[in-house]
């Protein structure tokens, strides 16, 4: 008996053995994206006596939306200054010395809780050989007005699913859309974060430079953000998946919405862009039909993600 | 099918009537091997026409077992004239679940006619025995040599060869058997390239390669009790589903259980039957056979399950009782992988199952009490939960958001059935009503590509139990060379599930046209007329026929999908000496109920004509046959209501086998 309960039980193990392996699901979702959740120091400064830590998530500042985080230590008395008004300007110049910005948070807020200034950029573009990020921060402390500069690298953002695009709309304004999360979307029901920006039109002539009032961007409020996400490639034939809802402005300034993904691989965020008056003023309806084999024609407003 | 039970409860009776009375001198040996022989009396493993058949012809040749075919191989057996899901299906009482989403792995399609020694099939609620049901239950009983007192070796070999689909099998089986130790063992290999149908065209894509082994070890533990291992692996490679766009690379199945039995000479028990079993099965679906597909898809699935089964069998005097419980647990996912045409690209992942955990435990009754010599009372019902968990709910969520990730049911069952024999008349009348849960597809599936209707099917884990109330009746006369039988049963399925179109989504499947989710309707209604008939003209000569006609209605009239439009079968059967020869002609009328709302279109009437010859003679002491037939003989080109996208079935097929006994 024991040598037959022996011989089953070896051939169970050598026979139930998977001949193919199940996939990992938490491997699959992760093998085109990262997600950072630690924020890590992506630059300290020194001047004078003051130390200005700069954090972000991973450390780096990548094209697309960035949760900015502001620490600004006395060193002398080696106390934290949290009574300042702290400004924030990020700027890129060119080879010919223009100079644009991006859609950021001027006046940086203070975080009580957790005891640092909080705002965001937008940087539109990395950094190349020819055109460099510079940030202009301000700062007061003892009723004195410290003036900080200090350069940045702006890496390229390898994860789509927080891919920006940037654009003129039919009011003959310049708009910029940034996906602000899932960092890492599921096969599911995801949140869609967004955050809408403007450039705002300079009215008076150039001041001392940076002057903050030629670079002025803000949120935009009460528009609405319409969702279409579709697969494009040729062989889902325009799929799309459905409970999906459009994004609309929550207390924090920025655009929440719901996105459901059907798969993992390529997806397109079809957007329409209505202006607080409802009316549309960029992007076009794209097709619901079902066109195996043929690509799937994109709004002219749209956002590429993959995950 | 009530005959069956009958049969069942009177040779229980009897053996234990005989055994009390005798036990006092008679070893005890005996009682366990009479019991052990109440499996064995059923019909053998072949049909009229053909000795050497797969299962699934098997199955075909009864009268409530229709199939819906998506090639040559792996039927999905309709049991009164419902989807497999609506009835259970086991091997030995034990739980098997297919391991692919499109049902192309029913658990028939894991054994094989020589490990099987029949097929018990029950109609309804009378099936509740292992565990919810609506349509009924098909249980495959494994073969079984008793004990012996002295030390016997027992074989067949069977080989043949079928001229259309070049089908060549070889089948063996083997048992030794002693006072304490018994040894079954069996190996089947089949394999077939592509049929051709009644046009004399190749039908492309329906091959297959079967290998089937089994093992049963049992062993006397004392005087009264047995244990019993036993093991069936099957492989299946390279078949072709002519219907679908994609084929089964690999399949692979491991079923295996310990029984423990206990008899029981004096007291109200009389025999104490507990197994344990364990299955595992892993199905490979891809497209790499089909380079005209505009997407390269795999399609894996795997299930699990474990479970215990334990059954009790109680007598007194003029009243017999089963008690049976069932527990398991199966573990089912299965994921599609879609292949973009730039293959450097992202390639495209979903489940189709996202990890489905059924729990089911339930405790099942029947008795019969024969009220008189002439009458017998069959009742019974089963108390059953069924719980399921869905690991990957997300996906559930995409179209039912928020919906739970656990559901548990209660599934309850009862029924009771009156026979009455007088002279050479029996008559039976009963009714049943039972519950079922949804299965994993229904309530868990996503995108499951679904070729006959073409649309992508998506599960809802809220349906509601399927409840269904049924009646049956049969009358029949028989006397010794005459017989005539009819049966019909009417089933009202309140909740009955089926897929309707949703608005919602689009297909995920380039071939699909559109989302169907699983829902309710509020009712559905479906019945089953069978008229059976026997007549001996001579003593050599004897005649055979079959007639059966179903209807199914949902609430708004209109007709389900996949209903038996009228059938029939005659054969008639000579015998000269060794040599025997039959005949027989089967074919449908047209299809007038068909359901173009479910997919379907009007399928035309076809009659087929069958001829087969044996002869039987001894090689040595080896009791030998031969035989030679041929179905289709006019090479009818045809389809039938239930072929998965009217693919046409086999033309002619001239068919050779030979077996030997030892």
């Amino acid at each position: 008996m024991k040598k037959i309960s022996f011989f089953m039980t070896a051939m169970l193990f050598a026979v139930t053995a998977c001949t193919l392996d199940k996939t990992d699901y938490e491997d699959e979702i992760n093998t085109v994206v990262t997600e950072y959740i630690d924020y890590e120091e992506v630059v300290s400064i020194t001047k004078d006596q003051y130390l200005i830590n700069i954090v972000a998530l991973n450390g780096t500042f990548y094209k697309g939306y960035n949760e900015i985080r502001l620490n600004i230590t006395n060193t002398d008395t080696n106390e934290n200054v949290n009574t300042s008004d702290v400004t924030f300007l990020p700027l890129i110049t060119n080879y010919s010395g223009n100079s644009t910005s991006c859609p950021h948070q001027y006046n940086l807020d203070y975080n009580t809780a957790d005891d640092y200034y909080l705002g965001y950029a937008v940087f539109t573009e990395e950094s190349n050989d020819s055109e460099n990020w510079e940030l202009y921060i301000t700062f007061t402390d003892n009723e004195e007005t410290h003036y900080v500069t200090q350069a940045i690298t702006v890496e390229e953002q390898t994860n789509m699913n927080l891919n920006m695009t940037s654009f003129t709309a039919d009011d003959g304004e310049q708009y910029f859309i940034a996906l602000v999360a899932p960092q890492k979307p599921a096969i599911a029901e995801n949140e869609l974060v967004a955050g809408i920006y403007k450039y705002n039109q300079p009215t008076n002539e150039a001041g001392t430079f940076p002057d903050p009032t030629q670079f002025s961007y803000t949120e935009v409020t009460d528009y609405t953000l319409l969702l279409d996400p579709r697969m494009p490639e040729p062989s889902m034939g325009n799929h799309s998946s459905l409970n999906n809802e459009d994004l609309t402005q929550q207390d924090d300034g920025l655009y929440y919405g719901v996105v459901n993904y059907t798969m993992t691989g390529n997806w397109t965020l079809n957007f329409r862009m209505q202006n607080q008056y409802g009316e549309i003023i960029k992007g076009t309806e794209v097709s619901t039909e079902f066109t195996p084999g043929i690509e799937g024609a994109r709004s002219e407003l749209h956002i590429d993600i993959l995950f | 099918m009530k005959r069956l039970l009958i049969i069942f409860t009177l040779l229980l009776s009897n053996i234990f009537v005989n055994a009390q009375d005798t036990n006092k001198k008679k070893d005890s040996i005996i009682a366990l091997d009479e019991v052990e022989l109440i499996t064995v009396i059923k019909k053998k493993i072949e049909t009229e026409m053909k000795m050497a058949v797969s299962v699934d012809e098997f199955l075909a040749s009864s009268d409530n077992i229709s199939f819906i075919k998506r090639g040559a191989y792996a039927w999905e057996p309709l049991l009164n004239n419902m989807s497999s899901e609506r009835s259970t299906i086991t091997i030995d009482g034990m739980h098997v679940f297919g391991a692919c989403t499109d049902k192309m792995d029913p658990i028939t399609s894991y054994v094989e006619s020589n490990n099987l020694a029949a097929i018990d099939i029950k109609s309804g609620q009378e099936g509740n025995m292992h565990g919810a049901t609506v349509a009924g239950s098909i249980d495959l009983k494994r073969r079984s040599t008793p004990f012996s007192l002295t030390k016997k070796w027992k074989g067949a070999y069977q080989t043949g060869f079928e001229i259309n689909n070049k089908q060549f099998f070889n089948l063996a089986n083997a048992s030794y058997s002693s006072n304490k130790f018994v040894a079954d063992g069996s190996l089947a290999y089949r394999k077939a390239e592509n049929y051709s149908d009644g046009n004399n065209d190749e039908v492309n894509h329906s091959q297959f390669t079967k290998f089937n082994a089994s093992l049963g070890l049992a062993y006397k533990t004392s005087e009264l009790s047995s244990l019993k291992v036993e093991a069936i692996y099957d492989q299946a490679n390279d078949v072709g589903y002519p219907a679908l766009p994609m084929d089964l690379w690999l399949s692979r199945a491991l079923i295996t259980s310990a029984t423990y039995k206990q008899l029981f000479e004096n007291g109200l028990f009389k025999a104490l039957d507990t197994k344990i079993y364990f299955n595992a099965i892993e199905h490979y679906m891809d497209d790499t056979t089909r380079p005209e597909n505009l997407v390269h898809m795999d399609m894996p699935g795997w299930s699990t399950t474990y479970g215990l089964l334990s059954k009790a069998n109680i007598k007194k005097n003029r009243f017999s009782s089963e008690i049976q419980l069932n527990a398991y647990n199966n573990y089912s996912i299965a994921e599609m992988r879609m292949y973009p045409q730039d293959r450097s690209e992202r390639t495209m992942f979903a489940y189709s199952w996202p990890g489905v955990t059924t729990t089911f435990a339930g405790l099942s009754i029947n008795n019969a009490w024969e009220i008189s010599d002439q009458s017998l009372l069959n009742f019974g019902g089963s108390l059953g939960v069924n719980y399921n968990h869905s690991k990957y709910v997300e996906f559930n969520w995409i179209f039912h958001p928020g919906t739970p990730q656990e559901k548990t049911r209660i599934l309850p069952s009862l029924h009771a059935g009156y026979q009455l024999n007088i002279d050479n008349f029996n008559f039976s009348v009963g009714g049943g009503y039972g519950h079922r849960a949804p299965s994993v597809s229904e309530g868990y599936g996503y995108y499951i590509y679904n070729s006959f209707d073409r649309y992508d099917y998506i599960g809802n884990p809220d349906l509601e139990n399927e409840i269904s109330y049924e009646g049956n009746a049969s009358a029949g006369y028989a006397n010794d060379k005459f017989s005539l039988q009819a049966n019909v049963n009417y089933f009202y399925i309140e909740n009955y599930i089926i897929g309707r179109i949703l608005s919602l989504g689009s297909p995920m499947n380039y071939q699909s046209i559109g989302v169907k989710g699983y829902t309710s309707l509020d009712y559905s209604t479906l019945f089953n007329f069978s008229l059976n008939g026997s007549y001996s003209i001579l003593d050599n000569l004897h005649w055979k026929g079959t007639l059966t006609y179903a209807r199914g209605k949902d609430e708004n009239e209109n007709n389900l999908p996949f209903i038996r439009p009228l059938s029939y079968q005659t054969s008639l059967h000579y015998q000269y000496n060794k040599l025997s020869f039959q005949t027989s002609i089967n074919g449908d009328l047209e299809q007038i109920h068909y359901s173009p709302e479910y997919g379907e279109d009007q399928t035309p009437s076809y009659t087929i004509w069958n001829l087969s010859a044996d002869y039987t003679f001894k090689i040595k002491d080896y009791k030998t046959v031969v035989q030679v037939g041929a179905e289709n003989v006019l090479n009818e080109y045809y389809s039938t209501y239930a072929d998965w996208g009217n693919i046409p079935r086999m033309g002619r097929n001239i068919f050779t086998s030979l077996k030997f006994n030892f």
